[in-house]
């Protein structure tokens, strides 16, 4: 399931809750796994190379390709000795560009990361070229990409309760082919959940709340049909439905059920087009940002 | 003395000039290369003239960015070559004299006018000395031969202003007009071997830029250069 | 002279020849510039080699410039590095040729290495080749032609800045500008493709198909940085309807060859995308939104390859004039309602516009795309450079100089009002991102492109459907 996995490092304590996870499930699935380091992106041609954390010019050699690579090997140093493949690979250039890059090559399963937040003034200046990595990472990935943010203690990497969150998109789709995957392999509990989208820039009349129970009983039905059919022989999972923001009912129904792992759709054209959106990010990043159980997003189906 | 300076001293130095010029023309066009200028030339000849007449147009009338930007140096320069070219060329004592070795005239311009042009001449021409002298941007450009080019261009206007008016300034008048007749023979002569040579190679050089920008440089787009 | 005998052991950096292996090219990208430049003040220069290239290649036209110049200065403020550095008169156009070329072709090449040294400085230092002075001399006389050439001169000789010597070795092994391959770059089309083709139904990226409408080529970093810009490409020649494709071989446009005066290097670039036209036939070539590409492969490309009439084997095209050509045609539809509100100005690049004639083009794209259009002034064929042009964005030594060029596109958009420059030319673009992040003036820039995107309506038969 996890052959080849990612792992997408800023090399600093920003990543050290990602790192954990990726190194935990990276020995247990017996993956190959990938750690993967972007400079950042040339000042001017041939010239150095602008770090993206730091600000910092350096040039990108050899000496300083083995330097960052000697310094991840030691941040790592205790983690690396307990699993078997791993490789570091390093590149220069747009973050999010080398890493979608790279997945596809090897094709990847799994992509971990951090945050990669963005600060706020550079992600302004770059947006037309930068926006934010872990955004456009899990906009166009072809495969999962799952972000940690905060420290995931071990027994919780089993999985034993995950949220699905759907709103019927195709995207979500492949969401739930993912959650359904791992639910099974994991034995997990599935809980299949909608948020019905009641806030006020969502449509234009306030519904009332006789409309809204109605509502969401269609919801309740049309997860039965969608995906609840499509799971042969499983019977670990749950329904839910209920009414709000999005990413705030799913982050307090994940908080509620004590989930391990939230997955979800990303949305990609939200961000591009709603300007309004973009700048508070979307439903993914809203949930991300506030999740204490690592969140996978998934975009589309892997390409076979 | 006279006979000598007025005949065949002025029969060479017409010679010089004429053959000099025209040599310089043909050794530019010659020089013309179109793969080294990266210029169709010949292929794209149309587009060249007409690229070629639009620049001679806004350039020999003050219809340029320069001049509205430059605008007293540039009126100042206009003029100066205004009357630096006409007033010689037009004036009644020169054309009777080419009409009396030669045969051949055209018409002449008051002598009162030419006067006052041989003035604009020598005033332009300080006021480009002076220029040369203080501005620090033409300071860094200046040359001694600048200085020396200007000499030569103004000393004809300067000595015929004083023959002309027989102004008896340490010598006679006959002195003065020999002295003039070689001046204006020495600025025949140099024309050709100085950049006094701008005479016909700044006609070349703005044809040359019209047609690169006409051929190549936008000008088979529509607008063409905007000078 | 202890650092002197050390590097006589070492491998040769600097040298009069192209550099045309992998080996070479490493071993200059590793030495960064450093023991490059300290072996460059003791390269001898060739005087003999010198002397006979000026008496083949400086012909009428150069020399009679050099001669004709009045001196009179009237170029001075035509040149914004003479403006950014408070009108220094050793800024001048006129007074930085005769100081370098006016007095190597007066020597007939009798110069020392300092004095090479100085023409390199001088030649990319201080001019990026922008020929806006030529169009104020009265004379005509072209500095921005003059010091291209002198370009040449140096690069024959070995002076010539670290990275302009890494670009040019780039176009002879890659035959692109950056170390990216034919396998990358259709890799990337792929993996572009593949990215968006759920977004628009139908999406791809032809390669080499025969006998297209439109061939479209690129600049080599956006395979390398920026792939989204083809994307965008894709997509809008998709939503336009275009029988397009791109040349597995002769996709790179642009021309370090040109910036760094490596004259055969340019042949051998331009005849690399001239070949694709060949063997592809297609009706006309679309080139990227990129100034110095356009001014190498469409305009003097052709002199290069010993084109007589001075035109591509296909007839070439702006990105920009394509972008029109659509809009004007309903082939691209913008939804009003998405105009930009905001004030915008526009970015003249000297490559299209004054040596291109573009400027109207771009006027009228702006007309359908801003509300709010503001001139900067002086505009069209008479904007200053973004002050990055010439390859000097690319040039570690002098950068310092760069940034202080640049101060007066700062000004000059600070003037209009207007916070958002629309740029469609690479190097402007970089340019102009570079200048916020030295001044600091909170601008934001664009190509056309993504505001393209942004507002096109998007035809049905293109919209992704969502299954019930
Ligand atoms: C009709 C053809 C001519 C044209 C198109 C022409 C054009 C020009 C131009 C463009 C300049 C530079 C701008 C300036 O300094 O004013 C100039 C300067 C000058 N020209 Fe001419 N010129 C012509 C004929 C002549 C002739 C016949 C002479 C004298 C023999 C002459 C003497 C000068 C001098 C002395 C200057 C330098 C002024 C200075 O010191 O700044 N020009 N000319
Ligand atoms: S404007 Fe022309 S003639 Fe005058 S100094 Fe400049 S280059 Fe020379
Ligand atoms: S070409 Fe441009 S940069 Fe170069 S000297 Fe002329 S105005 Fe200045
Ligand atoms: S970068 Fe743009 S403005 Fe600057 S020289 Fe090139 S085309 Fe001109």
């Amino acid at each position: 399931m996890f052959k080849n996995i990612l792992f997408a490092t800023t090399s600093s304590a920003l990543c050290n809750d990602a790192s954990d996870v990726a190194f935990e499930i990276a020995r247990k699935h017996n993956s190959n796994l990938y750690i993967f380091y972007v400079f950042g992106f040339p000042s001017r041609g041939f010239g150095p190379v602008t770090d993206f954390k730091t600000g910092e010019a350096k040039y990108c050699d050899q000496a300083h390709v083995d330097k960052v690579k000697e310094e991840i090997k030691k941040t790592y140093a205790d983690k690396l000795t307990k699993l078997g493949d791993y490789v570091i690979e390093t590149r220069a250039g747009v973050p999010h560009t080398e890493i979608l890059r790279f997945a596809r090559k090897k094709d990847i399963d799994l992509i971990i990361m951090g945050p990669h937040t963005r600060d706020e003034k550079e992600g302004l200046k770059y947006k037309s070229t930068l926006g934010s990595t872990m955004q456009d990472v899990a906009q166009k990935a072809r495969c999962p990409v799952m972000i940690v943010t905060r420290p995931v203690p071990k027994e919780k990497l089993e999985f034993s309760n995950i949220v699905f969150g759907t709103d019927f998109s195709k995207a979500s789709d492949a969401a739930f082919l993912f959650a359904y995957n791992v639910a099974k392999t994991s034995g997990s509990n599935l809980y299949l959940f909608h948020a019905l989208d009641v806030s006020p820039r969502a449509g234009s009349a306030i519904r009332s709340q006789n409309e809204i129970e109605k509502n969401l009983g269609e919801v309740k039905e049309k997860i039965k049909d969608v995906y609840v059919n499509r799971m042969e022989d499983f019977d670990n999972y749950q329904i839910e439905t209920l009414e709000g923001i999005p990413y705030m009912e799913i982050i307090k129904f994940a908080r509620g059920k004590d989930a391990d792992l939230i997955i979800m759709a990303h949305h990609s054209k939200e961000t591009d087009q709603d300007q309004e959106k973009a700048l508070l990010g979307s439903t993914l990043e809203q949930v991300v940002i506030r999740s204490s159980c690592p969140v996978v997003s998934i975009n589309r189906h892997k390409k076979e | 003395m006279y006979e000598f300076v007025s005949g065949p001293l002025a029969l060479i130095s017409f010679a010089v000039f004429f053959v000099g010029i025209i040599a310089r023309i043909v050794w530019y066009v010659k020089g013309l290369d179109w793969r080294l200028d990266r210029v169709a030339y010949t292929e794209k000849l149309g587009d060249g003239i007409k690229g070629a007449v639009k620049s001679l147009f806004y350039w020999l009338l003050p219809l340029n960015r320069t001049t509205a930007k430059h605008p007293i140096f540039m009126a100042v320069t206009y003029l100066f070559h205004i009357c630096l070219v006409a007033a010689p060329i037009f004036l009644l004592a020169h054309v009777v004299l080419i009409e009396e070795s030669w045969n051949i005239s055209w018409i002449t311009i008051p002598d009162k006018l030419t006067d006052y042009m041989t003035l604009v001449v020598i005033a332009a021409g300080i006021f480009f000395l002076i220029r040369r002298l203080v501005d620090p941007n033409v300071r860094i450009l200046t040359t001694a031969s600048d200085y020396i080019v200007l000499a030569i261009a103004i000393a004809p206007f300067i000595t015929g202003y004083i023959a002309y008016h027989q102004l008896e300034l340490g010598a006679g008048y006959k002195t003065w007009l020999i002295i003039h007749i070689l001046c204006g023979e020495i600025m025949l002569i140099a024309i050709p071997f100085t950049k006094l040579s701008h005479f016909v190679l700044s006609f070349c050089s703005r044809i040359q830029i019209g047609m690169d920008y006409g051929i190549k440089r936008g000008g088979a787009k529509g607008r063409g250069i905007a000078w | 002279m202890a650092q002197e005998a050390k590097n006589q052991d070492l491998p040769p950096l600097v040298t009069r020849k192209p550099v045309k292996t992998k080996e070479e090219l490493d071993l200059l990208l590793a030495d960064k510039g450093i023991r490059y430049y300290e072996d460059m003040k003791t390269f001898p220069v060739d005087k003999e080699a010198l002397k006979k290239n000026l008496a083949t290649t400086c012909k009428s036209r150069i020399r009679t410039w050099l001669e004709i110049c009045a001196h009179c200065s009237l170029c001075a403020d035509t040149c914004f590095f003479y403006l950014a550095n408070d009108n220094d008169p050793k800024q001048i156009p006129s007074y930085k040729i005769q100081s370098t070329l006016g007095e190597l072709v007066k020597r007939k090449g009798d110069v020392d290495t300092d004095f090479m040294i100085n023409c390199m400085d001088t030649a990319w230092g201080k001019c990026t080749c922008c020929n806006r002075c030529g169009m104020y001399c009265p004379h005509g006389i072209d500095m921005g032609v003059m010091f291209g050439y002198l370009r040449g001169v140096c690069f024959s000789q070995g002076f010539v800045p670290h990275e302009m010597k890494i670009g040019s070795g780039m176009h002879w092994i890659y035959n692109a500008q950056m170390d990216v391959t034919v396998t990358d770059f259709v890799e990337t089309c792929e993996w572009m493709a593949e990215e968006n083709e759920d977004y628009y139904l139908g999406l791809t990226i032809p390669v080499d198909k025969p006998n297209a409408d439109i061939m479209y080529t690129i600049n080599a970093r956006e395979v390398k940085h920026y792939p989204q810009d083809i994307a965008e490409a894709a997509i809008l020649f998709h939503i336009a309807g275009e029988n397009w494709t791109v040349p597995s071989k002769g996709w790179e446009e642009t021309s370090l060859s040109m910036f760094a005066g490596d004259w055969a290097g340019c042949k051998n670039q331009v005849e690399w995308v001239y070949e694709a036209m060949n063997r592809l036939k297609p009706n006309r070539m679309v080139v990227t939104e990129c100034g110095h590409a356009h001014r190498a492969t469409i305009i003097e490309g052709p002199y290069w390859a010993g084109i007589k009439t001075g035109q591509t084997p296909s007839p070439s095209i702006h990105y920009v004039e394509w972008v029109l050509e659509a809009l004007e045609t309903g082939k691209l539809k913008l939804d009003p309602a998405k105009k930009i509100k905001e004030p915008v100005t526009l970015q003249d690049p000297c490559n299209y516009i004054r040596n291109g004639g573009l400027c109207d083009v771009t006027r009228k794209i702006m007309s359908y795309i801003a509300e709010d259009f503001r001139e900067m002034s002086p505009n069209r064929e008479h904007n200053f450079c973004c002050g990055g042009g010439g390859g000097l964005n690319g040039i570690g030594r002098y950068r310092e100089q760069r940034n202080i060029g640049l101060k007066v596109k700062r000004d000059q958009i600070l003037a209009t009002g207007a916070k958002f420059v629309v740029s469609a030319c690479h190097n402007c673009w970089d340019a102009i991102r570079d200048l916020e992040e030295v001044y600091e003036i909170g601008i934001k820039w664009s190509f056309l492109k993504p505001i393209l995107l942004d507002m096109v309506i998007i035809p049905d038969h293109i919209k992704p459907k969502e299954e019930e």
